[in-house]
């Protein structure tokens, strides 16, 4: 018998949490909503053994609007919350765009639409977590299949929010967020996110309005429009450097798989299937949804004639954004609502 | 030393709104600028942060204002340097579409003063009524009148426990002394302010700054202080609920078991809410981790935490697992006839064949299967909440790949 560090058997909520706590987040506001509550709940046991302050809200828009005012005064913030609660979350989102406030959202998806099915997964908020906002200002969105990519990429999410001074979210599921699995939570690391001044550091002036240099409310001129380009801006110019993958392709392969958060996994393994029989495929898992990380997925189309988008939704949402870039290539949906979609479907629609 | 801007600011002739900004510049004479933030709604009143030279000013949405101060105020008493004053301007409208948000801060009380600035309708979409219009005042939205009474704010804000609060009326000579004194209020603190909007609150109704009191008689409201009684804030309170602070998280050193698995096992344990089911599923992923498993464990339940049945698919591998789901399994240990049930609703029995492992309770029934079932009287032997911990056992036992052992690894 050999004695080792033991791996543990735990879920994505559960190191959604705890990789927030370890990238230096200080102050959390939640409010209870499956399947997203048990990070809540972590961060209301954890984060005042260590320091922080994590505190009951009475209402998703009060939960994200603390979080804000947290984050202004200077401590990494993040809340917690399904599809029913991000839709009301929507208009302070799109105030942490304006202001350009750092924060993470924790959205785990459950089917929808409305009230859905708690307890049920699914990934129908997709385009609710990027374009819920008016103006079509990105906001990065990172999608983890497991539970260690819940940890990975919620480090990711705290270390690109400080830098873009954004709001990101991070997108999994139920089945992503409450399903547990051996993760060896050893291994897992990543630096922590440098301190910020709050409002020690001179005078701090925010405004939701559309506004000038000096954050002053004006009609639109040309410096406030400026202002607001640069918001876009930011974002795009750090779209290759935000992009992460996972990229399994192969040489002479006329079909690229696209899957992202659960639905990948079983994308994945239906991958692995056909190869087994000899069948050429190539993979593309983008665990960053937006900005699109469009390098990646020129270089997975290269040579290849179909792109088959799997994702556990009515119509294919991720898919109707790649649409427009695929070049003239046939693309075929594989997607379905209620149950996670199984390896034989994907398998099929490789063919 | 004023905090104001030089003019007169952007609001009508004879508007409330800068009247109570230059008695709140005079009620904040004695802070540091650098550690007073002003807190701003959307309306015209939230127009006052433009106003202000040396403060730090926030001007958020509508309505939520107080819930943003309320996180710079906690944020900075809980994990900063704690010297903030946090000051909220709101209208009527912001406080009704916000006041959940006022309640909260009454009940929590951090250190945030909250100014409403009561004019009795929404001046700057063009004069319609809120929730503290008063019956029979003309507004936009209500031409004839209202008829439905006023909120009183101070009434429901005491209710929330909140320890300062304070009615006045425009004009009040003393309104300056009285928003200080909210201000140097440990927590959380409210002034309502009843004031006039020219724009359309006078030109459409007999009201004056005289009149205004007359107002507040007919509305049924109290002038003056109505409450000032600190408590602890929410700081204190919450500093004197601190928890021991956690420890190192030393990764635990366990000692591996052997197994004899080769390939994925895919495995579904299936009862009631309530007992056990979805523990027992942990012991097995956890037993096949000591062996140096790879486990998932992806569980069901409805949405009632205590009622119905409790799934749980496990898939236990000695390599990294895919997909979550079982698409054909290996083992299906039945607990319970809410169990059986749910099975056959998912599709799961259908996938059964005759390689299945098939083991049942004694008081189930199922459908005729593809598998060879076998009984056992678990429930009976082990007890309604024993029973999956014993089913788990008895695949163990049979299967013979992953020690029994593991289970109190």
């Amino acid at each position: 018998m050999v004695a080792v560090a033991a791996p543990e058997l735990v879920s994505g909520n559960r190191l959604t949490a705890l990789a927030a706590l370890s990238a230096g987040c200080r102050f959390f506001a939640g409010y209870p909503i499956t399947p997203s509550s048990e990070i809540y709940r972590t961060m209301m046991e954890e984060l005042p053994r260590r320091g922080g302050l994590a505190v009951s809200a009475p209402d998703e828009i009060s939960a994200i609007a603390a979080c804000v005012g947290a984050s202004l005064a200077g401590f990494p913030a993040m809340t917690a919350t399904s599809g029913p609660g991000f839709a009301l979350m929507v208009e302070t989102v799109q105030y942490a765009v304006m202001t350009e406030t750092p924060l993470v959202v924790a959205l785990v998806q459950r089917l929808g639409p409305s009230t859905g099915g708690a307890t049920q997964g699914g990934q129908g908020d997709v385009l609710l977590a990027e374009f819920a906002g008016s103006g079509g200002y990105t906001i990065p969105v990172f999608a983890p299949s497991t539970a260690a990519e819940c940890w990975r990429l919620t480090r990711a999410a705290f270390a690109w929010a400080e830098r873009l001074r954004t709001p990101v979210v991070l997108l999994s599921d139920k089945e992503v967020g409450m399903t547990l699995e051996t993760v060896d939570t050893a291994a897992l690391e990543g630096d922590p996110v440098p301190p910020r001044a709050g409002f020690g550091a001179g005078r701090v002036v925010r405004t939701g309005s559309a506004h000038d240099r000096e954050w002053r409310l004006r009609k639109p001129n040309p410096e406030v429009v400026e202002v607001l380009a640069e918001l876009r801006g930011k974002v795009e110019a750090a779209a290759d450097e935000l992009a992460l993958v996972d990229a399994d392709l192969e040489e002479g392969a006329d079909t690229l798989v696209v899957s992202y958060g659960v639905s990948a996994r079983a994308a994945r393994e239906a991958c692995d299937r056909v190869r087994a029989r000899g069948r050429r495929v190539s993979f593309l898992a983008p665990k960053t949804l937006f900005p699109v990380a469009e390098r990646a997925l020129a270089a997975a189309l290269a040579g290849t004639a179909r792109v088959v988008v799997v994702e556990e939704n009515a119509t294919g949402l991720y898919a109707g954004v790649l649409a427009g870039r695929l070049g003239g290539r046939e693309l075929v949906r594989v997607n379905g609502v209620g149950a996670m979609i199984p390896p034989a479907r994907i398998e099929e629609a490789i063919a | 030393m004023t905090l104001l801007r030089e003019g007169a600011g952007p609001w009508c002739k004879g508007c409330g709104h800068p009247l109570v900004l230059r008695a709140l510049d005079r009620a904040l004479a004695g802070i540091d600028p650098a550690e007073l933030v002003v807190v701003t709604d959307i309306g015209c009143v939230g127009l006052a942060d433009a106003q202000l030279a040396t403060p730090h000013t926030i001007h958020t949405t509508h309505g939520r204002s107080t819930a943003f101060a309320t996180g710079i105020s906690l944020a900075d008493a809980v994990l900063g340097a704690g010297r903030l004053k946090t000051v909220v301007l709101i209208g009527d409208g912001g406080a009704t579409i916000g006041i959940n948000h006022l309640v909260n801060a009454a009940l929590l009380n951090p250190d945030v003063t909250v100014v409403v600035h009561d004019n009795f309708l929404f001046g700057m979409t063009g004069g319609q009524n809120s929730a503290f219009t008063p019956e029979g005042f003309v507004t936009a939205t209500t031409p004839g009148g209202a008829f439905v009474p006023p909120l009183d704010l101070a009434r429901v804000l005491l209710a929330a426990r909140a320890p300062f609060v304070a009615r006045t009326a425009g004009g009040d000579r003393e309104l300056p002394e009285l928003l200080a004194r909210a201000v140097a209020h440990p927590g959380f603190a409210v002034v309502e302010v009843l004031e006039l909007c020219t724009a359309y609150a006078t030109r459409w109704n007999e009201l004056t700054g005289a009149r205004l009191r007359g107002l507040a008689e007919e509305a049924g409201y109290e002038l003056g202080v109505l409450r000032d009684e600190p408590r602890p804030t929410f700081a204190e309170a919450y500093r004197a609920h601190a928890p021991a602070p956690a420890g190192d998280d030393a990764p635990a050193a366990a000692a591996r078991l052997a197994h004899e698995l080769e390939e994925p096992v895919r495995l579904v344990l299936a009862g009631t809410a309530g007992e056990r089911v979805q523990s027992a599923a942990t012991a097995l992923a956890r037993a096949a981790l000591a062996c140096g498993l790879q486990a998932t464990q992806k569980n069901d339940n409805p949405v009632t935490q205590g009622t119905g049945f409790s799934l749980s698919e496990l898939i236990l591998s000695p390599e990294p697992i895919g997909y979550t789901g079982i698409e054909r399994p290996d083992a299906v240990l039945v607990v319970s006839a809410e169990g059986a049930r749910e099975l056959a609703a998912t599709g799961l029995l259908a996938r059964v064949d005759g390689g299945t492992f098939v083991l049942a309770d004694e008081s189930v029934e199922l459908p005729p299967l593809e598998a060879a079932v076998e009984r056992l009287p678990l429930r009976d032997t082990a007890g309604p909440k024993g029973a999956a911990l014993a089913a788990v056992e008895a695949w163990l036992e049979r299967d013979g790949r992953i020690p029994a052992g593991a289970l109190s690894a």
